[in-house]
């Protein structure tokens, strides 16, 4: 057995490299019956680390466990309570429940404490267990005078059981807090207060009442841990909310908020015990720092004026050389912005995107900036113009970023700013030049776009921009809603996406490409094309469209592109060639067979849906080039094809943003019935499809059905989301800034040469006319800018609600920052469009959090319930379990029901079984005539034994109706035995009295 | 709770796992492996909690209900870093992360005084008193003693434990295997 025992403790060990022993598993058993601890503990040690919850010979072990656990020493007692946990099974804890309960009190603490341990686990697998246990659990948590360790553990278990049923514990709390204020323990007060954080939601007083001893704690106490749980505490517990206005909820606030920032920027605690604290006080700073960044952001939903004050140390923390802390500082920042900080904020994070690849690593460095920082440095230089304050070092400190960090940093700058609807920006242009800026610095990613969509389904009308995939498709479609949201900077964004279009230019096309950002192309080209009449450089657009290197774009971009040909081409039209001359003719020609010749390679395309796009256009190019030549000189206007036809078909309604939500709350016209059959000769009809092939007369129809070229979405309810395949332009680059960091001023300077510079230009639109347009209420763009006889009022309609709620750049508290700020554009920032229904649930949010919240809980429950983390326990059972044992049975849970019913069950069986023998045994003395006595009071001492403690216990511990159910007929006969022998008993076994129990007996049977 | 305990030295071989739910050897593999990648990478001077690694990352919107505080999925993996080895916990949110880094300080410190000036030879020779450490502090998840000597006053009851001088595989009395490899104090 001794060279049994090695063996397996090898085997233990190699299979913490991942040989699997589950084969041995008999021999561990062996092992583990072992009279021997030290063998024993080997056998234990096997199990714990090998059993699987598929592990057979298990069962087997119900009795060994039995026998250890009630044991005379201690260590082989602690061996099944250490093991227990990592095996148990429903039945084994219900076999084994009544073998640890006496354990609870056992002499030795450290069995109780471990038992207490134990029992939890238990619990968990088989609910039940804690009605039995938990008064025991309780006692030994009230007992004053039980061993501190004890407590501690209870107090552990407490709080892993606390925050599922928080209104059960809440008895408790005078105990705990007796504890909290004199227990000593650390540890034990860092549980106590997280258990009170989730009571205080439940029962308000406690929040005064623990105000004073938290505020003692954060005051004095030396350890970090127990600080950091005491402000945690204070947060999570809603301390803060309940305390609002009053004198201490201010100073506890504050003095949170203090302690917290002095462990961002103070060196760590010097009074922290730790042996290595040489070696290890570099890493505690920053994990101390890390902790705090964790609870400013917990804070900051709740209260973000107390976060914005420290904006100086946060944004110190995202330069700091831990990525983990940056992340965190990241998160925190994108919650902390305001008007007033976010452009710092952003101008922050480019900074530091631009001086990655290349600045040099220094580890150090982060913190000793971070010690050095003025807390009193500034919370109001948020004007972009003198905006560099804080970009003073960060040269040297910033490290090689990773490629998911940087797209993360970009991200985050998205959400920012389009943060409610871009309610923090004040200078769109500074937006888009950021845009700009963004694009050049994405990481190249490891998977392409058309990959991307494809995956997706290959559905490009259907797929929104994956937002959090791809930062091009993301930075596109920021441009995207810049464009259609704030007319006033259309001019700007489509220059800016002609830009990057553009085939000639630096950041254009080309780099675009070699660095896998085919996304932002379609984004791009919508633009170009849906706002071609606010581009100067039309031609340019048309250049960057139509050229061959376009034509090995993806599938997707392509069909953007097909989308703005057309539109940039009309505008083109319509615009410069009313006069038709022959110089003009020449030019409109080569345009279209310029078109032409782009679009024929394109007509064979591999894609579909480019093929079909492509096809159409073609045939409308080919139609539109023959009316070019044909057309003679002699009229003034150009073709009525070029200038009437193809502006009808490419343009329309003003787009405009609607809600994601706005579509189902179109309401259904009166006489829309769903459920009229479509035709009710249906089944005829298939049936005669069936039996013959088509008419001809049919066939041409359905010919002529698939064949017939698509309305042109001219005067359909604009979608956003549907857009995004439409087309594009381009032009030379916009801004030639390639290495140098633009900063605000610098930018700003450029931007007022670039205005004189080009004032006097006629292709540019001057600045006048860009703000001319500013304050035009979207209501009337919707009216005036389709002149064509769509009775707008036709359509089912829908008063729009422009979103009043939502904080507008027009919004009176703006208006009065407006003044403030030197330079500050008024924007019209368009917002979703919505529908006020009746419903006024459903109509107030004019975001899509209605949509998500309706539409994702169903079925991310559902989804939860499929897909379990890999190392969770699973405590559901406990969260529907009552500790108050009387009547709460209603509410068990079905497989608690059913575990309740087996155990019953199976009691019930062993009654039975018991009962049996014991008739028998009456009947074998009834036989034997004159039984002698020595028997009878044998018979009659284990009767009585068996009879009272189960039947006791069974009520003590499943006390619930399902039980008397299952037990009713059976204790009836049992009482009926039970009456007859204790007269028995009484009366000197009387044969007469001791036949009726006979009778009894074998009616019974 | 704790979900896992988990003990790799510098280049990712397992000295201790632990794991508080039942899991194939294979999964525990993976996952031991996939910390280990997040954990080399690590500067020094980082701090001390991972990301999840992939096999634990559930969706980010299950983990942040707002009505639920606390929930069962592991959320934490908090490491420490000890000249050859690193020590890692994983567990749920119920636990403070700052109390769980304490509460391997006091492992590794339990060991220190069992072993006298422990290093990782003493965890690979006499791995069974590693689990017995373990098992006086940590209980199914839940910790039950955070108290030094009380840890190693309950090792010790559970029999001698061997110094480096008299290893063998064994680490007890009893099991009759004494490897006597040789090796002296010197190792370190």
């Amino acid at each position: 057995m001794d060279l049994k025992a090695t063996a397996l403790l090898k085997l233990i060990y190699l299979e913490m490299f991942g040989h699997d022993m589950s084969w041995a598993s008999f021999h561990v058993l062996e092992v583990m019956s072992c009279p021997k601890y030290l063998q024993k503990r080997v056998g234990y040690l096997a199990a714990v680390q090998s059993f699987r919850p598929d592990t057979e010979v298990l069962m087997l072990a119900t009795n060994l466990l039995k026998k250890d656990v009630s044991s005379p020493l201690a260590p082989t007692i602690s061996l099944p309570l250490v093991t227990l946990p990592h095996i148990t099974t429903s039945s084994l804890a219900l076999s084994l429940l009544t073998d640890l309960l006496p354990r609870l009190s056992h002499s030795n603490s450290n069995i109780r404490k471990k038992t207490v341990a134990a029992l939890y686990r238990l619990a968990l697998v088989y609910p039940d267990s804690l009605r039995s246990a938990w008064p025991k659990i309780k006692d030994l948590l009230m007992d004053e005078g039980e061993d501190s360790s004890v407590t501690a553990a209870v107090v552990n278990v407490v709080c892993e059981l606390g925050w599922r049923r928080p209104r059960d514990f809440l008895a408790l709390a005078p105990r705990l807090f007796d504890l909290l204020v004199d227990g000593g323990n650390n540890w034990m007060a860092i549980k106590i207060i997280k258990l009170f954080a989730t009571l205080t939601p439940l029962e308000p007083r406690l929040i005064k009442k623990l105000l004073p001893p938290l505020t003692n704690l954060i005051r004095t106490t030396p350890a970090m841990s127990l600080l950091y749980e005491c402000i945690n505490g204070v947060i999570q517990g809603g301390i803060l909310e309940g305390t609002e206005g009053a004198r201490e909820g201010e100073e506890i606030a504050s003095l949170c908020v203090g302690k917290l920032r002095g462990m961002i920027v103070v060196e760590g605690d010097p009074n922290r015990a730790l042996i290595r604290s040489q070696i290890r006080d570099k890493t505690d700073k920053t994990t101390v720092k890390y902790v705090a960044l964790l609870a400013f952001n917990r804070i900051v939903s709740s209260h973000p004026h107390l976060i914005s004050m420290q904006q100086d140390v946060i944004m110190n923390c995202i330069d700091d050389p831990d990525v983990s802390i940056r992340l965190q500082a990241l998160d925190l920042g994108a919650g902390m912005v305001n008007i007033n900080n976010m452009v710092d904020v952003v101008e922050r994070l480019m900074q530091q995107l631009h001086n990655a690849p290349t600045a040099t690593r220094s580890v150090d460095h982060g913190r000793s900036h971070a010690a050095g920082v003025e807390p009193a440095a500034d919370s109001e230089g948020e004007n972009p113009e003198e905006t560099l304050q804080p970009t003073a070092d960060p040269q040297d400190e910033t490290t090689a970023l990773p490629a998911e960090y940087k797209s993360t940093i970009i991200h985050r700058i998205l959400d920012m700013c389009s943060k409610d609807t871009y309610s923090n920006i004040t200078d769109f242009e500074w937006y888009i030049d950021i845009l700009i800026q963004l694009v050049k610095l994405v990481p190249p990613s490891g998977r392409s776009t058309p990959e991307l969509y494809e995956s997706s389904g290959g559905s490009l009308r259907n797929s929104p921009p994956e937002k959090e995939a791809d930062p091009f498709s993301a930075i596109g479609c920021e441009l995207r809603n810049i464009a259609v949201r704030v007319s006033t900077v259309r001019t700007e964004a489509v220059k800016a996406a002609n830009s990057l279009l553009s085939v000639s230019g630096s950041g254009g096309f080309f780099a675009l490409r070699s660095a896998g950002g085919e996304g932002i192309l379609t984004f791009v080209a919508w633009i170009v094309g849906e706002y071609v009449d606010d581009s100067v450089s039309s031609y340019h657009s048309l250049d960057s469209l139509v050229h061959p290197k376009a034509q090995s774009l993806s599938p997707v971009v392509i069909c953007a592109y097909l989308q703005a040909i057309p539109k940039v081409l009309t505008s083109i039209v319509s615009q410069r060639l009313l006069d038709w001359s022959s110089e003009h003719k020449t030019m409109m020609s080569l345009l279209v067979a310029r078109v032409i010749h782009f679009l024929e390679p394109l007509a064979m395309h591999p894609s579909l849906e480019v093929q079909e796009r492509s096809v159409e256009l073609l045939e409308l190019m080919r139609v539109a080039s023959q009316a070019v030549i044909s057309h003679g000189l002699e009229n003034d206007h150009g073709p009525l094809l070029l200038t009437r036809a193809m502006p009808q078909l490419f343009t329309g309604f003003e787009l405009n943003p609607v809600a994601p939500t706005a579509q189902r709350k179109v309401p259904l016209p009166n006489n829309l019935d769903l459920a009229a059959p479509i035709n009710k000769n249906l089944p005829r009809l298939l049936l005669l499809a069936d039996q013959g092939p088509l008419a001809e007369s049919e066939a041409v129809e359905f010919g002529y059905f698939y064949n017939k070229r698509p309305i042109p979405r001219v005067a359909v309810g604009p979608v956003l989301d549907t857009l995004p395949f439409l087309g594009p332009e381009s032009s030379s680059s916009y801004q030639q800034s390639g290495d140098s960091i633009p900063d605000s001023d610098a930018y700003m300077r450029k931007r007022s040469e670039r205005w004189a510079r080009n004032k006097d230009d006629p292709f540019y639109i001057g600045k006048d006319d860009l703000s001319s347009g500013t304050s035009t209420p979207f209501h009337d763009i919707l009216r005036s800018a389709n002149g064509e006889d769509v009775d707008v009022d036709s359509i089912p309609i829908m008063k729009l609600d422009l979103g009043d709620k939502i904080p507008t750049a027009d919004g009176p508290d703006m208006g009065t920052r407006r003044q403030k700020l030197k330079r500050r554009k008024k924007f019209d920032i368009a917002k979703d469009e919505n529908i006020e229904l009746e419903d006024p649930g459903v109509a107030q949010s004019g975001t899509a959090s209605v949509g998500t919240m309706n539409d994702t809980n169903p079925f991310q429950r559902a989804h939860d319930k499929i897909k379990k983390s890999l190392l969770q326990v699973d405590s559901s059972g406990l969260g529907s379990f009552s500790l108050n044992t009387s009547g709460s049975a209603a509410e068990h849970l079905d497989i608690e029901r059913q575990a309740a019913q087996d155990a019953d069950m199976t009691k019930a069986l062993a009654e039975v079984e018991r009962l049996r023998l014991e008739m028998q045994r009456a009947s074998e003395r009834i036989q034997a005539t004159d039984g002698t006595p020595a028997e009878g009071t044998l018979v009659k001492k284990k009767k009585k034994k068996k009879l009272k403690q189960p039947a006791g216990d069974l009520e003590d511990q499943y006390g619930n109706p399902y039980a008397e159910i299952n037990d009713g007929p059976i204790r009836d006969s049992q009482d009926a035995e039970a009456v007859p022998v204790m007269k028995k008993k009484k009366k000197k076994r009387k044969p007469a009295i001791a036949k009726p129990d006979d009778e009894n007996g074998a009616k019974s049977f | 709770m704790i979900n896992a305990v988990l003990v790799f030295n510098n280049s990712g071989q397992p000295r201790l796992t632990k794991f508080y739910t039942q899991l194939d050897t294979g999964v525990q593999q993976r996952l031991i492996s996939e910390i280990f990648t997040l954990v080399a990478n690590r500067p020094s001077s980082a701090c001390n909690f991972l990301p999840l690694p992939p096999l634990l990352a559930t969706t980010p919107s299950a983990a942040a209900t707002p009505t639920q505080p606390h929930n069962d999925t592991p959320s934490l993996v908090t490491y420490r870093h000890y000249a050859t080895l690193y020590f890692i916990l994983i567990s749920t949110s119920t636990e403070s992360p700052l109390a769980l880094l304490d509460l391997i300080q006091v492992f590794v410190e339990a060991l220190d005084r069992l072993f006298e000036n422990v290093c990782e030879l003493d965890l690979i020779f006499n791995f069974e008193t590693l689990h017995a450490t373990l098992g006086e502090m940590i209980v199914g998840g839940v910790v039950v003693e955070t108290g030094l000597d009380k840890v190693v006053k309950g090792v010790r009851e559970q029999g001698r434990v061997k110094k480096r001088r008299e290893v063998g595989l064994g680490g007890a009395d009893g099991l009759g295997v004494v490897g006597g490899l040789g090796m002296g104090r010197g190792w370190r």
